[in-house]
């Protein structure tokens, strides 16, 4: 599975969306079901999935589906 | 007053928000003055709260007018409200002016309008109220359960002495507020703050955004108060690392802490010169009903501790008797004047009086030990905790109910919710339907299908079969 797929995975489990939801709109602002529950579900499985630790700043940051993306990458993980 | 709340200086400062909206104890009581003004009589309400300063006001102005509020979240699903609506037939609604009114609780006519909320009445007939009933809360928040908790004047001043008592409040507390004011345990933090005349730290704000840090740190808060979850929320931001002098008191209530994420804290308030307090409660007994003294959090971590100042916690066996050794397990049961008057199903039932008699059966299979400290064990009842919130099965199953044709039934620990079905294609639509009104993430409800469940002869689900 690529990184992307793994990511998109994430989304997926934690909001219950497909894939073809997601994008650059799929954000906090734009949702209102995320909320800290679902803000730390994604940041407790992208851990876990890339095998990566983020910092509290990426933890309250990872607030949409592109930051998240530009915050593992900044971690070493290539999209 | 209740509260003696007349008692406290009025120019001083009893909320302040992170939206940067504050009021003072004065404030509270001339806005009780305005709604009794407003309204025709002492009326039924509903309050759809958000956590800011304003929602302070109207919910404790409130009571002190002489009417009833249920309070709600502000965002509860709307057809969850309508439902509720159709109900109980409030005389009135008030709710932010941000938030449009739907058509199904009315577009009733505006009587007043202050600190970002508005009152409108909807024409809705008299209700029948008990003259001792004060406010009412849903027995489950995330399901908008129609079941409601009816609580009296007298829950409200018992629960704020004990608890004010326990933490030893001062008008020099400034608890950080991040449970919703439609949760007993954030309400009851209210009451106990305000009978101290302390100024309550409010916020809307997720623990994941960087405006709750910079309000706790900016505000210099005394003391925090979270479920099992806030505590995972404190740890991931690696909160034992930060400077934070005032803050001085860490409670946690909602339920069973992991054990490692306990002594974690325990130990890290010890060695900080910070009190760590594990609460239990529930809003049958307007919040809490038994604490652990700091000074045990280490030796006796994991336990609930003791019954709260003026109440009593007691076990009994199957047949209802009391059980008086120690060691012991059994049903715990509460007694003390802050146990609520009971339920309410329907509007007739607001007129009910008090039907507990101030004891309470809490539901919870409990072990207490040699020295008299309670640990919870298990649950009777059908409902589950997860990430702090009471999510009720039945209602569950009736919101699965109405999104498919096929049977199903709900259970679940308290990290996850199973919804089982005898049709897989149906799956989805279940688990979306439970998503959309329980707001859960998606990952913690699990679908598993099932040929037919299994029934007694009367044709009921037996849940312990499911497994």
């Amino acid at each position: 599975m690529s990184n992307i797929e793994i990511y998109n995975g994430i989304f997926t489990e934690v909001f219950g969306v497909s894939a073809d939801a997601l994008g650059a709109s799929f954000s906090k602002e734009n949702n209102d079901q995320w909320d800290s529950v679902h803000q730390l579900s994604l940041v407790s499985l992208a851990e876990d999935r890339f095998d990566i630790m983020l910092d509290p700043e990426d933890i309250l940051g990872f607030t949409s589906y592109e930051k998240g993306i530009e915050i593992i990458r900044n971690q070493g993980v290539e999209f | 007053m209740l509260l003696d709340l007349d008692k406290i200086e009025k120019e001083r400062t009893a909320v302040l928000d992170s939206g940067g909206r504050s009021l003072v104890y004065g404030d509270i009581i001339r806005l009780g003055d305005t709604i009794r003004a407003a309204v025709s009589g002492r009326s039924l309400m509903f309050i759809l709260t958000e956590n800011n300063a304003g929602g302070v006001a109207w919910v404790m102005a409130s009571i002190l007018s002489g009417n009833v509020p249920l309070i709600l979240n502000a965002h509860t699903d709307p057809e969850l409200l309508a439902n509720l609506c159709g109900i109980y037939r409030p005389q009135y609604i008030c709710r932010p002016c941000g938030v449009v009114s739907s058509a199904e609780t009315g577009n009733g006519e505006t009587v007043a309008e202050t600190f970002g909320y508005r009152l409108e009445s909807t024409g809705n007939g008299p209700c029948g109220l008990h003259p001792e009933l004060s406010h009412l809360l849903p027995t489950s928040g995330s399901t908008g359960s129609p079941k409601l908790v009816r609580h009296k004047y007298d829950n409200i001043e018992a629960s704020a002495l004990n608890i004010s008592t326990f933490f030893r409040l001062t008008e020099q507390d400034r608890p950080l507020m991040v449970l919703p004011l439609y949760y007993t345990m954030g309400l009851s933090m209210v009451f106990s703050h305000l009978k101290a005349g302390a100024t309550i730290l409010i916020t809307d704000l997720s623990m994941t955004d960087a405006g709750f840090w910079k309000f706790l740190k900016e505000e210099q808060a005394t003391s925090f108060t979270g479920v099992p979850f806030s505590y995972e929320i404190l740890d991931k931001m690696r909160f034992t690392r930060m400077k934070l002098p005032s803050l001085t008191l860490l409670t946690q209530g909602g339920g069973k802490m992991p054990p490692e994420l306990n002594m974690k804290f325990a130990e890290y308030c010890r060695d900080n010169g910070k009190r760590w307090v594990a609460t239990y409660g529930q809003s049958e007994g307007t919040a809490r009903m038994a604490w652990l003294p700091e000074e045990y959090a280490i030796s006796k971590a994991g336990s609930i501790g003791i019954a709260v100042p003026n109440g009593r916690l007691s076990l009994r066996d199957a047949d209802g008797n009391e059980i008086t050794g120690s060691p012991a397990t059994g049903e715990m049961c509460y007694s003390g004047r802050n146990v609520t008057m009971g339920y309410a199903t329907t509007r007739a039932d607001l007129a009910l009086g008090d039907e507990r008699n101030g004891f309470l059966p809490t539901g919870d299979i409990a072990y207490r030990d040699e020295d008299g400290f309670y640990y919870i064990k298990g649950r009777m009842g059908r409902f589950l905790k997860i990430f702090g919130n009471r999510i009720g099965l039945d209602e569950c199953e009736q919101i699965v109910r109405a999104a498919v044709t096929c049977e199903c039934a709900c259970t679940g620990s308290d990290d996850r919710l199973v919804v089982w079905l005898t049709d897989t294609g149906q799956a989805d639509a279940a688990a979306d339907a439970l998503v959309r009104a329980v707001r859960l993430p998606a990952n913690v409800i699990e679908t598993r299908i099932i040929e037919s469940l299994p029934r007694n002869e009367a044709g009921k689900t037996l849940y312990s079969k499911l497994n």
